[in-house]
């Protein structure tokens, strides 16, 4: 069965698991009638079938087409369901079952039984769930959640377990929810484990006009992991400028969709807002205004709010490019500083990148990347990479200069740089990440074990697979949120839904297109088995040009959710068919209705129309 | 043009040497000129109505601009921000008053009775005096909406400092009146619905435009409560609270109205009408019928069925009602995207067309006929989708107003046929194009009208391009539409605003910019011409509250001109 591949033989939780999960799913679906509500399962099935071509897949689509709850994003790699309502008892609670348990799961189960309370999120269906009232009614009362952890486990802090090193996350969680009312269990490894499964708990319920909060596919058994460790989400703060509690906010929604790691891009040649002691001058002269910076204090309320959610934050000071505003407080430091026309020196106005070259501008370099290492308990930080342009020292004196007295080429001398910088990272125990040139595009030594970020072409993954880089997808073909909104550049007469830097003009601004689109990303194409190891996830990206506070969550939601099934579920459903977009679509509105329930803006994808006839609204229906 | 303009524009050109626009103005007026003296707004500024039984609407306009005046923190964008002005503000004169009036003889109206004035006989136009001396300021107008036009330009000229109000530009004068009678939004709200609060916080946004163009209902869902048919609602709504009761329309007309805002009801038809089946299945032919690409342009397929005798009577009452809702005198009958295999392949209607011994052409024409007499009936005069006319060549009344919006390229052919007409075309003002292909299971698909239109394209229309002299009096304006496909309340503002201003700009000022030059310059869109002033108003609108998207990182807004292409 396809379920013996799906589950790491190391989770001996799960291996006992998946016998009784395939005996349920038989019970359910094969020996007894499917659930009440005919035209769904139907409609599902006749959908789901164009795309089976085979006799087995189709015996296969029997067994199996109800078996996946509607309500769940990313949807579990094992699952089994019933097709029993089941509603919470009015003196439903969760029950912490750990020794000393830590406060941020204590947080996190209160959290839990507020979401559960107020989602008030009616099923996607015509009549919004009407039709289960009787079924309801007469449904056992689930009077509680016990949360426990596996034999052994040590109990720490979500905050801690989520900063762990990549790999040696424990995220696996064993959610089962019987029929009976009897009390439903969540067992784990980590408390990072626990808090994933209870993002799962509370998924699964819907209101029935204020009366109830049910499932109609009780039982519910679930073993889950996730294919990836690395399922991020990355804001640019530096365009346009992010308050803190925009950035929280943007953390609950990645959250819900098991989302674990914050690439925060902080700043760039725009602005500056990050204040990094011992060099408050960049943010003093570099932010936008004095109100627009983050403080120490608030870096600490982020990494604290990140951490809690299962959240690691990845801050990135990008280098060399990218740098222009440092110049505003130390001029020394960047050349072609507003160099024009820009489009010479820089892919965007302001021109103007750190003189790398120069051993002062290195060591000032160094020191400002150990002071933001030191604000952040991640493992990773990224030195950026990209976009270096090298025209910008051609007309640079002092880097002229030093080429010739040191006889030294700019690569080499960028080689020096990046050794210097990373290495004082590696120092502090950081592991380093950049983005694709590095490796790429410049001969630049690197760590083994740096991470790379590909981003101008999916296809560029297999080239860093080749030089053995562990990587990150993210790439702008995929998973750029911010393309096709046209040019921001001024007097471009016609300034259609193209970006004007030509890395783009391929990729058009998308809502649910990039839904399905960055949906159907392959994390192992055109890499060979060998290789494979190497890739670590991936993320959709929020450059800011064109983005505010004002549309934050309308561009970034649900369609930032895309990427998070596609690294957390893998290549498969839990019935083992190929993951696809007609088995996503009504999944995709579930959670993006249950976003704007909890106030996050996620746009529709489709009219309300479709969303409660999700196989009506297809090209072909 | 007025008279009035003719002189300021005689007048003010010889000032015009050196290029000069108050940043903060847009649409930009369509003559101006300004000095280069700060003034402040003293902390005790007045303004006295010097109109004789002033109505309400614009005693709560003047409410509204001291609201404005209070509550604005808008501070310059240029680098440094207001303190960046701090030495011009320490000197500069105070204004301590503004005195309003009407001109001549002019009746005395409410601004909601002006709003709904035909075009033609409605006056939007004002002059607006404001010395560098802090001597009084003065507005006046032929009318009350005229007056509310002025007072929107003087409660967008101010910047906020630690000291107070300013501007830099005193002193400043206005006489000002749009190029265009119909400059509006065509808001779609029945593929997502969207609660009147919303609806309020747009036409706020929408002080230069003057339409609501309100496409009520469509095929996905009816949330308009129709008097004389009550379950279209309780049925075809997607729910009990997502509906528009005639107390909703009635709010929503009023605030609109006191805005300057006319509401023009569009009830689609015959095509576009799936939401009435909920309730009256007999009279909508191929109802969900599938696939659904063979009956209509999206799902769900369906349309009125224009050759049953029944379904005509219906349609007759169903009009009338809507249009006894509304105090406009005008109404869009719809009539895009009709699709014919769909009644070719209905049972009803053959069995129809064969008793009366009709085509399908022929019931398409007298169902137009029928809906265009029931309008005029109620005072309406009648718009029309284009491909009714253009594709369908079905006949209408002389004063009907085409909404041309397939492509700009149709404006030609609408005006070959001597119909009057509003610009609404896909290529340039669809704010909803770019978003992809919302169908399922299509994961490389565009937007059928990609790519996105930027505010750039849309500020780029040339309301006369292609069109004889004789054939530009046929143009009455234009209208940007929101399709709600992809759009709900979540991201209505961010979908709508700042774009939709572009269209405010291209059909108040026209043509030309006050010192003259063409308005679509080879700089148009340059950082320091159109794009810094609307960075302004996307600015001041984030500041009043609406979330209107960024169109350049901060960086760019502080540095007119340093983002352009070529800087």
């Amino acid at each position: 069965m396809a379920f013996a591949t799906l589950i790491s033989p190391s989770y001996a939780l799960a291996a006992t698991l998946i016998p009784r999960a395939f005996w349920t799913l038989l019970r359910d679906h094969v020996f007894t009638s499917a659930g009440s509500d005919c035209s769904v399962v139907l409609g599902w099935a006749a959908c789901l079938a164009v795309e089976m071509r085979s006799f087995i897949a189709s015996v296969l689509l029997l067994v199996f087409s109800v078996s996946e709850v509607a309500s769940l994003w990313p949807i579990p790699r094992s699952l089994s369901t019933g097709s029993t309502a089941l509603k919470l008892s009015p003196t439903f609670d969760i029950n912490i079952n750990v020794k000393n348990a830590p406060s941020d799961l204590v947080s996190a189960v209160a959290r839990s039984k507020s979401y559960i309370q107020t989602d008030k999120m009616q099923r996607l269906v015509v009549g919004r769930g009407s039709g289960d009232e009787s079924a309801v009614q007469q449904a056992h009362q689930l009077g509680s959640l016990a949360l426990s952890l596996a034999p052994g486990a040590e109990v720490k802090p979500i905050a801690q377990e989520a900063i762990v090193p990549l790999g040696s996350r424990r995220e696996e969680y064993v959610l089962h929810v019987p029929a009976d009312g009897s009390a439903a269990t969540l067992t784990a490894n980590s408390t990072l484990g626990l808090l994933r499964g209870l993002t799962t708990f509370e998924q699964l319920w819907y209101d029935l006009d204020g009366q109830a909060t049910y499932t109609i596919e009780a039982p519910i058994s679930v073993t889950d992991s996730p294919a990836y460790p690395f399922r991020g989400f990355m804001l640019d703060t530096a365009r346009n400028f992010f308050s803190v509690s925009d950035i929280k906010r943007t953390l609950d929604a990645m959250s819900w969709s098991k989302i674990n790691q914050f690439h925060w891009h902080v700043v760039d040649s725009q602005s500056f807002p990050l204040q990094i002691p011992g060099f408050m001058d960049i943010s003093a002269k570099g932010a936008y205004s004095s109100s627009m910076v983050y403080t120490p204090e608030d870096v600490q309320d982020i990494v604290t709010y990140a951490g809690e959610r299962g959240i690691d934050v990845l801050i990135e000071i990008d280098t060399p490019g990218h740098t222009a505003i440092i110049h505003q407080a130390y001029p020394e430091h960047v050349a072609c500083f507003e160099g024009s026309p820009w489009a010479v020196f820089a892919n965007e106005p302001p021109a103007g990148q750190l003189r790398f070259a120069s051993s002062n501008t290195t060591n000032f370099t160094t020191e400002l990347l150990v002071a933001v290492a030191k604000m952040f308990p991640s493992s990773l930080i990224s030195t950026g990479g990209d976009e270096l342009n090298t025209e910008c020292y051609a007309d640079d004196a002092e880097t002229q200069q030093i080429l010739n007295s040191t006889g030294s080429t700019l690569e080499e001398l960028l080689s020096t740089f990046t050794q210097t910088t990373h290495g004082a990272l590696q120092d502090l125990g950081k592991t380093t990440v950049v983005w694709e040139e590095m490796v790429l595009d410049f001969n630049v030594t690197l760590a083994n074990d740096t991470v790379v970020m590909v981003w101008i072409s999916s296809e560029d993954a297999a080239a860093v697979a080749e030089k053995g880089f562990r990587l990150v997808h993210a790439p702008s073909d995929y998973f750029y949120l911010d393309c096709g909104a046209g040019e921001w550049l001024g007097s471009d007469p016609d300034a259609p839904g193209k970006r004007q830097d030509g890395v783009f003009s391929q990729a058009e601004w998308s809502w649910l297109m990039s839904c399905l689109q960055s949906y159907t990303f392959d994390p192992l194409a055109n890499i060979s088995e060998a290789q494979q190891y190497l890739v670590l996830g991936g993320q959709q990206l929020l450059w800011t040009e064109q983005s505010g506070p004002e549309n934050l969550d309308s561009i970034a939601w649900p369609r930032a959710a895309s990427s998070a099934e596609v690294f957390w579920t893998g290549a498969t459903f839990p019935d083992g068919s190929p993951r696809n977009v007609t088995g996503a679509l009504p999944r995709l509105h579930d959670l993006r209705f249950r976003m704007v329930q909890r106030g996050v803006n996620a746009i529709p994808l489709q009219p309300l129309w479709c969303a409660l006839r999700p196989s009506l609204c297809n090209l072909n229906s | 043009m007025s008279a009035l303009i003719a002189k300021m524009l005689t007048s003010l050109f010889t000032l015009f040497a050196i290029p000069s626009f108050v940043a903060a103005l847009w649409p930009m007026p369509r003559a101006l000129s300004t000095g280069s003296t700060a003034l402040k707004l003293s902390s005790d500024f007045v303004i006295h109505l010097e109109v004789q039984n002033s109505p309400n609407d614009l005693q709560s306009a003047i409410s509204a601009v001291y609201t404005q005046l209070h509550n604005d923190t808008l501070q310059r964008l240029v680098v440094g921000r207001a303190a960046a002005d701090s030495v011009a503000i320490a000197r500069a004169s105070e204004l301590r008053f503004l005195t309003i009036s009407l001109t001549g003889h002019a009746v005395v109206r409410s601004i909601e009775q002006e709003a709904v004035e035909p075009y033609g006989s409605r006056s939007e136009s004002y002059s607006l005096n404001i010395p560098h001396d802090g001597t009084t300021a003065t507005l006046t107008a032929n009318s009350t909406l005229g007056l509310f036009r002025g007072l929107t330009t003087f409660s967008q000229m101010w910047y906020s400092s630690s000291s107070g109000k300013y501007i830099l530009d005193a002193p400043v004068s206005i006489a000002d009146e749009p190029a265009f009678p119909h400059r509006g939004l065509s808001f779609d709200t029945a593929r997502n619905f969207f609660p009147v609060e919303d609806i309020l916080r747009t036409l706020d946004g929408m002080s230069w435009l003057n339409t609501l163009y309100w496409h009520v209902a469509d095929s996905q869902s009816f949330p308009l409560e129709v008097p004389a048919f009550p379950e279209l609602a309780e049925k075809g709504a997607y729910s009990e609270t997502e509906r528009y009761s005639a107390a909703d329309v009635q709010r929503i007309v009023s605030y609109a109205n006191e805005r300057g805002i006319d509401v023009i009801m569009e009830l689609d038809s015959p095509g576009h009408t799936t939401g009435i089946a909920f309730a009256y299945p007999e009279h909508i032919a191929c109802a969900n019928k599938s696939p659904w690409a063979t009956y209509a342009s999206e799902p769900p397929a369906g349309q009125l069925r224009i050759a049953s005798n029944a379904t005509l009577a219906f349609a007759r009452e169903l009009f009338a009602s809507v249009a006894g809702m509304m105090p406009g005198t005008m109404m869009s009958s719809g009539g895009d995207e009709v699709n014919l295999p769909c009644w070719e392949d209905d049972e009803e209607t053959i069995q129809d067309l064969s008793i009366n011994n009709i085509t399908i052409a022929d019931a398409l024409n007298q169902f137009i006929q029928e809906v265009q007499n029931v309008l005029h009936q109620a005072g309406k005069t009648p718009f029309i989708k284009s491909d009714m006319i253009l594709t369908h060549n079905v006949p209408v009344t002389n004063d009907t107003i085409a909404v041309v919006w397939q492509s700009s390229a149709d404006a030609t052919s609408m005006a070959e046929r001597g119909q009057r007409f509003i610009h609404q075309p896909s290529d340039y003002f669809y704010l909803d194009c770019g978003a992809g292909e919302w169908l399922g299971n299509d994961v490389l698909g565009n937007s059928w009208c990609d790519p996105f239109k930027t505010w750039q394209r849309a500020y780029s229309f040339d309301p006369f391009a292609n069109l004889s002299a004789s054939q530009q009096q046929l143009v009455l304006g234009g209208q940007m539409p929101i399709w709600s496909e992809q759009t709900s309340p979540e991201n209505l503002d961010p979908i709508v605003w700042p774009r939709l201003a572009s269209g405010a700009e291209v059909f108040w000022t026209g043509a030309t910019l006050p010192d003259g030059s063409p308005r679509l310059g080879a700089n148009a869109t340059s950082g320091t011409q159109a794009f810094a002033r609307i960075n302004e108003m996307r600015y001041r609108m984030v500041d009043r509250g609406i979330r209107a998207i960024a169109l350049q990182p901060h960086w760019c807004v502080l540095r007119a001109g340093e983002c352009d292409l070529d800087a």
